[in-house]
């Protein structure tokens, strides 16, 4: 048994809670922002708005700076449907991580896990949602009772995070400050899924939504809500009115720093500061700094140009590494900085042989591990690092990063030289010796062995990349022809086993943790292009797609149920260990470049912004771990 | 009845001569006796910009069949070192002194502050450019092996008359053999779009009843329709195992497809005016079944007509490829269009840092007004008897 | 009179079947549907989507049932005035269009005004100075407009505006005023941003015009009542404004057809590349994630449109024009 034991920084936050009153700093506590509000009475004053255990950002701890209120930070999105990146990046959690990747109470004041699979989080008291009603055990029992378990609202019941095997984990309130949830089994998903850019939701605003819940209010108050939401029923009511991941409901209340004021259709979306938030700086200031967001739909062409005429203030999405030279030219024109950061993808661009592939002569072919150590040899990845990347990435294969903890350099280099005599050698070896007069080698059933590659095309990267290796494989006898398909039947192609080999990007979370879920490493989904129907198999509880037909397939599965029921950090690691090995031997994705760059443009006088960081959607949140509630605006003196 | 005196007016001396009109002499009278088709010529000359257009088309065409040769390199070779490297001037004088064509050697740096690649040119080395050389090999039409271009880079050096793009590949070839996809296309579309137009109209025109009701009501329904969405959805429906060159002839299809209903109204309102004319008349009791009537004697009577108004829409064809290019459902690699190559260059990096990706636009407008000037010229002359 | 346009709006019905027909067939064709490209755009960003949710919203609109089945819906829909529903924006397709419309009605009208006012002179000029000098130069003006593909040509104009009078870039107006309410300000904002698209869209439409009242005003004058009005002396401008103008003008009417449609679906590339807040990219992306009813919708709508426009332009024609009364329409 493990007790998650209290922080060295919680200690820290707690001690610095009792120095309130000694502020160091001379910058008032109330936000400006409210100050008129809470002299008209309409707002209670900044101390009674805090928990009473607020979390207290320690910025000199972290080399950062403690700053003043105020500010708005403008952004720019390529569509309406990006304000979810508003949750994504402000990543107030229950349990959330840090730059290391430490996991932290957030949200929560504290949690302890018992066993591995008893888990009682302590919620701070006095706190309180966006709206000034408390947020107790209460939230988690609606969310539970009335949500989760409601079938009526949730089809299919609890998902599969709430349960272990077949059943679903029990819900307690030990008092109203605290929950508990206790699993048959270990439950070591649990915790991250909680810490993840789009969290599992244990707690939703009950005495808001309570008006839209059949349980609660009646048909007649019903009828006129669904009539003017459009909606077709009360559950769809209540759906759209609850979406927490999409901010789209200025008035659903939310923990998070900012909370929505602009409800879509619109072209500028407006996020102001939340006036409960639970953070404060060591100073005692109520974090966020900024007072608002602004963010302004544009087409996705013109973000860079808009971005590089300063009309951003915090920009990174919509922009790319190829943009980098543009916008660090506008540095000298307009009150910008650009900064690079490493993107966390096991591999910038890679190749991956699909196992499932129909037909039998080349699934046979995938399937032998030479070919794809071939395949993996005959890249060049030195020539695709110079014209792509500036000689700034790393050669390396599709694995995790030298950033994590459980990256071995063996990993990364196996298979990963550029070797075409060796790859010639293999190819020859694995039936594939045979050549027609123009140095293309044939398979054992006369036909020339071209290999279609099939790209999404969505980035002028992919494709890049593609006719470099295509050169690369022309080398070693194996003509590449690049063909791109659309994004939306890419997927279903692939499943079906229409697609010969595809190219995505590597692994999604190329910095994991041992506690973190190496599902990524076994077949557990249809989006993986190497094996999408091996993937189905496993995602869809085996009622679909078949059972991976390759023994180290199915060991990579095995290790991963087993890493399911291990309780200690060191038999995670130990377990992450095996399947980094065994996916590194048999190359069952073939990476070229990892560590790419990601710019970051930020207005010049924004501060507390690291000027070097990792750029990812997992486990980081983009921004979400770097905490931007502490960025500030530092104004002229 | 007063006796006020006439008005004053001219009196030709002349005796009168009731044949005079039709008497031949040198000079003007020779449009009296001249064919239509040289009335057409004669109208056509006078439209200067259409002549010097129609050469310029007849040249360019005649280009896109030896683009192996006109290019220095071939569409796909990539030079690594030269990745966006700015065009290169060729020079005739070095060092004061009249030289052979040359350009400069170049070096490359790179500037990691902003990664960008420097590019000096070391005036201290002359390079010799290469004419009617040898190059990139290729197969030309398929069947022939060669090697030999018009010109070539010097032999220790590159030639880069417009630059190369980011994978360090020549603009110039590009912008070359992208001239052979986008001028068939229009060409190709437009055949067909004229070949439907004429059936579907002159059945319809000469038919009327029924087809003639069940044509109007399709033309109507595919004008109605705004052209990007059916040109998108058609597209769309391009199966994506198909080769890159079936994807070609499935554009032009649907370029030509949505085309021909312009054509057709005209064909039919023309055919609906003409086909009461006595001289059909004549033909019929003479005989003749509709497709001899039709194609016999209505098309020819306004058979110039058809071909200028063919000819402006030819452009139309060509910008319809860039803008499918533009909205990434157009052709695919490695066929290279202009449209595909403009689609490259559409960002603002390109126009701020690496201008000369742009260049293939020059081709596109030059074209564009050709086939407007010669279409305006065509139609002008068609009708010769006004 | 009466009789005719009885007529006229009796075959439109038709014709309204066959292009909900065709729409339907639009969106219906390209393989996959909505959810499958939401699913995979969300999973390039490496997010898993909602899967409860898509399947709530797969049944709630049919998707499992074939396809005639959800037509009739579509269309039953549309008679009684429900648009559907638009997956992308989560709103029903009615309340997702708002804004757009009026901007996009605002940079359609000054575009055509625009057009109008620029190509009625050159027009008039270019017909009477035939092949002259001034002739083949304004048309050669007129027709660079169409030459260069417009997103090339937008994206230039962009740079270049934001370069030398350090106009923001995109959009109709600069950021602070996206929600203000109409201002001196907004207006002068706006109108430093319209005249961009307004350029570039009117170009085009320019030089066709231009063609068009050229090559028509060119067959009236030499119509032998021109020559019979010169040969009794007529002032050459009246000669020229009194009977072959008005002749030449019946296109303008003509065009109303045209003209209709473009005013409320704007130039979508130009205003894709300009990210102008119109419906023309509304309707592209909706096309592109297969949103179908708000495509659909939208495409109904836009040939609704066209074919009131046909049917005014036709109207006005026959009451205007007594020659084609009695042609009953034969050539429109």
């Amino acid at each position: 048994m493990i007790t998650k034991p209290i922080s060295r920084r919680t200690v820290l936050g707690l001690l610095a809670a009792t120095a309130l009153p000694h502020r160091a700093f001379a910058g008032p506590l109330e936000p400006a922002f409210f100050a008129d509000a809470v002299a008209a009475g309409d707002l209670p004053d900044m101390t009674t708005r805090l928990p009473k255990n607020p979390r207290v950002i320690n910025l000199a701890a972290m080399g950062r700076q403690v700053g003043t209120h105020g500010g708005k930070i403008r952004m720019l999105i390529g569509g309406q449907r990006d304000v979810r990146l508003v949750p994504v990046n402000s990543y107030a959690r229950l349990v959330g991580y840090d730059a290391a990747l430490a996991l932290h109470p957030d949200v929560a004041e504290s949690y302890t896990v018992e066993d591995g699979r008893i888990f009682t989080f302590t919620l701070r008291e006095g706190h309180r949602w966006s709206d000034g009603s408390p947020f107790t055990a209460e939230d988690f029992r609606y969310a539970w009772d009335d949500v989760i378990t409601n079938l009526d609202l949730n089809k299919g019941g609890p998902s599969q995070d709430l349960r272990s095997g077949d059943e679903v984990c029990a819900f307690e309130i030990l008092d109203t400050l605290t929950v508990r949830y206790t699993f048959a089994a270990p439950a070591p998903d649990f915790l991250p899924r909680l810490a993840a850019p789009l969290p599992l939701i244990l707690a939703l605003p009950g005495a808001y939504l309570r008006q839209f819940n059949a349980r609660y209010a009646d048909e007649a108050a019903l009828a006129p809500l669904i009539e003017e939401f459009r909606v077709d029923d009360w559950q769809g009511l209540h759906t759209k009115m609850s979406r927490q991941n999409r901010p789209e409901n200025p008035d659903l209340p939310t923990l998070e720093a900012w909370r929505p004021r602009t409800a879509p259709p619109a072209e500028q979306f407006t996020f102001e500061r939340n006036a409960f938030f639970h953070r404060v700086d060591e100073t005692g200031q109520q974090l966020p700094y900024v007072d608002e967001l602004e963010l302004n739909v544009s087409s996705t062409e013109i973000i860079t140009a808009k971005t590089a005429t300063g009309e951003s203030d915090l920009q990174l999405a919509g922009i790319g590494f190829p943009d980098y030279t543009l916008l660090k030219s506008a540095e000298k024109t307009y009150p910008l900085k650009v900064s690079l950061w490493k993107r966390t993808q096991g591999s910038a661009v890679s190749l991956m042989p699909n196992l499932n592939y129909l037909d039998p002569v080349w699934r046979a072919l995938f399937h032998d591990v030479r070919v794809r150590r071939a395949l993996s040899l005959a890249i060049n990845r030195a020539e695709i690092n110079k014209v792509i990347f500036y000689g700034l990435g790393r050669e390396a294969a599709d694995t995790v990063l030298p950033e994590s903890s459980l990256y071995r350099p063996e990993y990364a280099s196996a298979y990963a030289d550029f070797d075409p005599e060796q790859a010639n050698a293999l190819l020859d070896e694995a039936g594939l010796a045979t050549r027609d007069i123009y140095g293309t080698r044939l398979l054992p059933d006369g036909r020339a062995a071209g290999i279609i590659v099939e790209s999404a095309g969505e980035s002028s990267l992919e494709t890049d990349v593609l006719e470099l290796i295509t050169d690369h494989f022309r080398d070693v006898g194996i003509p590449l022809y690049i063909r791109t398909s659309q994004r939306d039947i890419f997927r279903s192609r692939a499943l079906g086993g229409a697609v010969m080999m595809s190219v995505w990007q590597g692994l999604d979370n190329g910095i994991p943790t041992a506690d973190m879920s190496p599902e990524d490493l076994a077949p557990t989904s249809d989006a993986q292009l190497q094996w999408p129907v091996w993937g189905t198999y496993y995602s869809s509880g085996e009622s679909a797609g078949e059972a991976p037909d390759m023994p180290e397939a199915q060991q990579l599965v095995d290790l991963l149920k087993q890493w399911r029921s291990t309780i200690t950090t060191e038999d995670r690691a130990a377990i992450w260990h095996q399947m980094l090995a065994l996916r590194a031997e048999q190359v069952f994705s073939i990476g070229t470049v990892n560590g790419g760059l990601q710019p970051i443009v930020r207005a010049a006088n924004l501060r507390n912004l690291p000027d070097e960081g990792l750029f990812g959607f997992v486990p980081t949140s983009y921004l979400g771990a770097y905490l931007p509630d502490t960025l500030w605006f530092e104004r002229e003196a | 009845m007063t006796d006020i005196p006439p008005l004053p007016h001219h009196v030709n001396p002349a005796p009168f001569d009731p044949y005079a009109a039709d008497k031949v002499v040198d000079g003007r009278s020779f449009l009296a006796v001249a064919s239509p088709r040289q009335l057409m010529w004669l109208n056509f000359k006078r439209h200067r910009l259409a002549l010097v257009s129609g050469i310029f088309l007849l040249l360019i065409y005649a280009a896109i069949l030896i683009c192996e040769f006109l290019a220095p390199y071939d569409l796909h070779t990539r030079k690594t070192d030269y990745i966006y490297a700015p065009p290169q001037a060729i020079h005739i004088f070095h060092n004061g002194q009249l030289t052979a064509p040359f350009t400069y050697a170049r070096s490359v740096t790179l500037n990691m502050e902003n990664l960008q690649r420097i590019y000096t040119d070391d005036l201290t080395r002359p390079q010799p450019v290469r004419f009617f050389c040898s190059g990139d090999p290729y197969e030309f039409w398929g069947l022939i092996k060669s090697d030999n271009h018009l010109i070539c880079p010097p032999t220790d050096g590159e030639l880069f008359l417009l630059g190369t793009d980011r994978l360090g590949r020549d603009v110039l070839s590009r912008t070359i053999y992208g001239a052979r996809i986008s001028l068939t296309i229009g060409i190709l579309g437009v055949m067909m779009s004229f070949v439907l137009g004429i059936v579907i109209g002159g059945l319809a025109g000469y038919h009327g009843g029924i087809f003639d009701l069940v044509v109007q009501r399709i033309t109507e329904v595919l004008q109605s329709i705004p052209s990007i969405p059916l040109w998108m959805a058609l597209a769309a429906i391009i199966p994506v195992t198909w080769s890159p060159l079936l994807v070609y002839v499935g554009i032009t299809v649907i370029l030509g497809l949505l085309d021909w209903t312009g054509l057709a109204r005209a064909v039919r309102s023309k055919l609906l005016a003409l086909r009461e004319e006595d001289y059909v008349l004549a033909a019929r009791l003479m005989g003749a079944g509709p497709g001899r009537i039709i194609g016999r004697h209505l098309i020819p009577g306004f058979m110039s007509h058809l071909i200028a108004s063919a000819t402006l829409t030819i452009p139309g064809m060509i910008l319809g490829e860039t803008a499918l290019s533009f909205l990434g459902i157009g052709l695919r690699a490695p066929i290279t269009s202009w449209g595909i190559l403009l689609t490259e260059a559409r960002s603002v990096n390109i126009i701020a840092l690496y201008p000369w990706l742009m260049f293939p636009v020059v081709p596109v407008i030059l074209v564009i007004l050709a086939f407007n000037f010669l279409g305006d010229g065509l139609r002008d002359a068609a009708d010769p008897y006004k | 009179m009466l009789r005719y346009i009885f007529w006229r709006v009796l075959a439109m019905i038709p014709t309204l079947f066959l292009i909900s027909a065709l729409v339907f067939a639009i969106i219906e064709l390209p393989p996959g549907d909505y959810f499958e490209s939401y699913v995979s755009e969300l999973q390039a960003l490496g997010e898993e989507a909602d899967l409860a949710e898509i399947e709530l919203l797969k049944e709630r609109y049919g998707f499992d049932q074939p396809m005639v089945v959800r037509y009739v819906r579509w269309v039953g829909g549309m008679l009684t005035g429900d648009y559907g529903y638009s997956f992308e924006y989560r709103l029903p397709v009615n309340e997702v269009v708002g804004d757009r419309l009026w901007l996009t009605i605002l940079v359609s009208t000054v575009t055509i005004i625009f057009t109008w006012a620029l190509a009625f002179p050159i027009g008039l000029y270019a017909a009477t100075h035939q092949y002259s000098f001034g002739d083949y130069g304004l048309t050669l003006v007129g027709l660079i407009g169409i030459a260069i593909p417009n997103f090339i040509l937008a994206l230039v104009m962009l740079y270049f505006a934001n370069i030398w009078f350090g106009t923001s870039i995109g959009g109709l107006m600069d950021r602070e005023f996206v929600n203000e309410s109409m201002s001196w300000e907004k207006f002068k904002s706006i109108l430093e941003h319209l005249w961009i698209p307004v350029l570039i869209i009117g170009a085009g439409g320019t030089a066709g015009m231009v063609r068009r009242l050229r090559a028509n005003l060119l067959d009236e004058l030499q119509k032998q009542y021109v020559t019979t009005a010169r040969a009794k002396g007529l002032h050459p401008l009246k000669v020229l404004l009194k009977y072959p103008l008005r002749m030449a003008l019946n296109f303008f009417i003509s065009d109303i057809g045209s003209i209709l449609p473009a005013v409320i679906s704007g130039a979508e590339v130009t205003a894709i590349v300009l990210s102008l807040e119109t419906t023309g990219p509304m309707l592209i992306k909706a096309l592109q994630s297969q949103d179908m009813y708000l495509a659909g919708s939208f495409l109904m709508f836009l040939a609704f449109l066209t074919v009131i426009g046909v049917l005014v332009s036709d109207i006005a024609l026959a009451l205007l024009d007594p020659r084609i009364r009695l042609g009953q329409g034969s050539s429109k």
